[in-house]
């Protein structure tokens, strides 16, 4: 019996290495971005967190979406201005990577560090907004979020959009 | 003799439900670990690494366990990580009420309706369940007639 159960526990074992592995295999290309997005993160940002997470949390589209409709969170655009004015999340702020440090101070007047903040770009293989969320972190913002789905998911969820193209 | 005939039936339809189930789970989850990431993250229990990891292999291990659950290959053993994931699943659904945690259980497909932490308690309790009953009761195979002693 005892011969049996050892057994039956060895076979959970390589079912579930294998199944894992395969799994790892097929997203390794997800796994490798956090990881590396992430190491650099820690380099950075660690000494300006303030102990709680340094890294902003990914959100998906019903969460965000429930923040939306609550007003309970302000949205941040990380892509560039022009893609901005073709098409945005109704309401939210444009805040590109590459004028971040121009910009930011009329967020952080406007918008109290306590506030939560959305951040999203251009959906999956977007990375601006997590760079973005990270700066936010780094300048003391405590709750930021990443909406990795970004516009492309919001839009064709049939969400409120904005901008010269919103027809579209 | 007529009951004895049902329990025969009951467990080949039993194991195939659940392995369907988990199946179904696996590959929505499969298809877009990104959400399932976000879904995991929302429970705020692993720190953001882990979240990803948990959405890259979780899925796959419902889907292979689902696929021996209804091809009826090492079902003891795919049975067994079941409960050993509802468990798992059940004590982190208890701890979203616990602390008031108003998220979606991500269980089945990521985004769309929310499903409360108590219906999906509710849920896993009957897949447990069925997992248990599954791990501790060997299929017989149905076949009339003595068969010599195997074990």
């Amino acid at each position: 019996m005892k011969l049996k159960l050892n057994r039956v526990f060895l076979e959970m074992g390589v079912i579930v290495l294998i199944a894992s592995v395969t799994g790892m295999l097929w997203n390794h290309k997800m796994l490798i971005g956090v990881w590396s997005g992430n190491l650099d993160s820690f380099a950075t940002v660690s000494s300006a967190s303030q102990g709680q997470d340094a890294v902003p949390a990914p959100a998906g589209l019903m969460q965000v979406r429930d923040l939306y409709e609550r007003g309970a969170a302000v949205l941040v655009d990380a892509r560039d201005t022009l893609v901005f004015s073709r098409g945005h999340i109704k309401g939210a702020v444009v805040l590109p990577v590459g004028e971040f440090d121009s910009r930011i101070a009329a967020l952080l007047a406007k918008v109290p560090l306590h506030s939560t903040i959305v951040v999203y770009c251009n959906g999956y293989g977007c990375h601006d907004s997590m760079a973005v969320g990270k700066k936010l972190m780094a300048r003391g913002y405590r709750n930021v979020l990443v909406f990795e789905g970004g516009y492309p998911e919001w839009k064709d969820a049939g969400l409120p959009v904005e901008g010269e193209n919103d027809e579209a | 003799m007529m009951k004895h005939e049902m329990w025969r039936y009951a467990r080949p339809i039993l194991r195939v439900g659940l392995g369907l189930v988990f199946l179904y789970a696996g590959i929505l989850k499969i298809l877009d670990p990104v959400a399932f990431a976000a879904s995991v993250a929302a429970y705020k229990i692993l720190p953001y690494n882990l979240n990803y990891l948990v959405a890259a292999t979780l899925p796959w291990v419902e889907f292979v366990c689902g696929l021996l659950l209804v091809t009826g290959y090492r079902v003891r053993a795919a049975s067994g990580i079941i409960i050993a994931m509802n468990l798992a699943f059940m004590a982190a659904l208890a701890s979203t009420i616990v602390r008031g945690l108003d998220i979606d259980c991500g269980c089945f497909r990521q985004g769309g309706e929310k499903t409360s932490a108590w219906v999906a308690l509710a849920r896993d309790t009957i897949f447990l369940a069925a997992a248990i009953f599954l791990c501790v009761k060997h299929e017989k195979p149905i076949v009339t007639g003595k068969i010599p002693a195997w074990e």
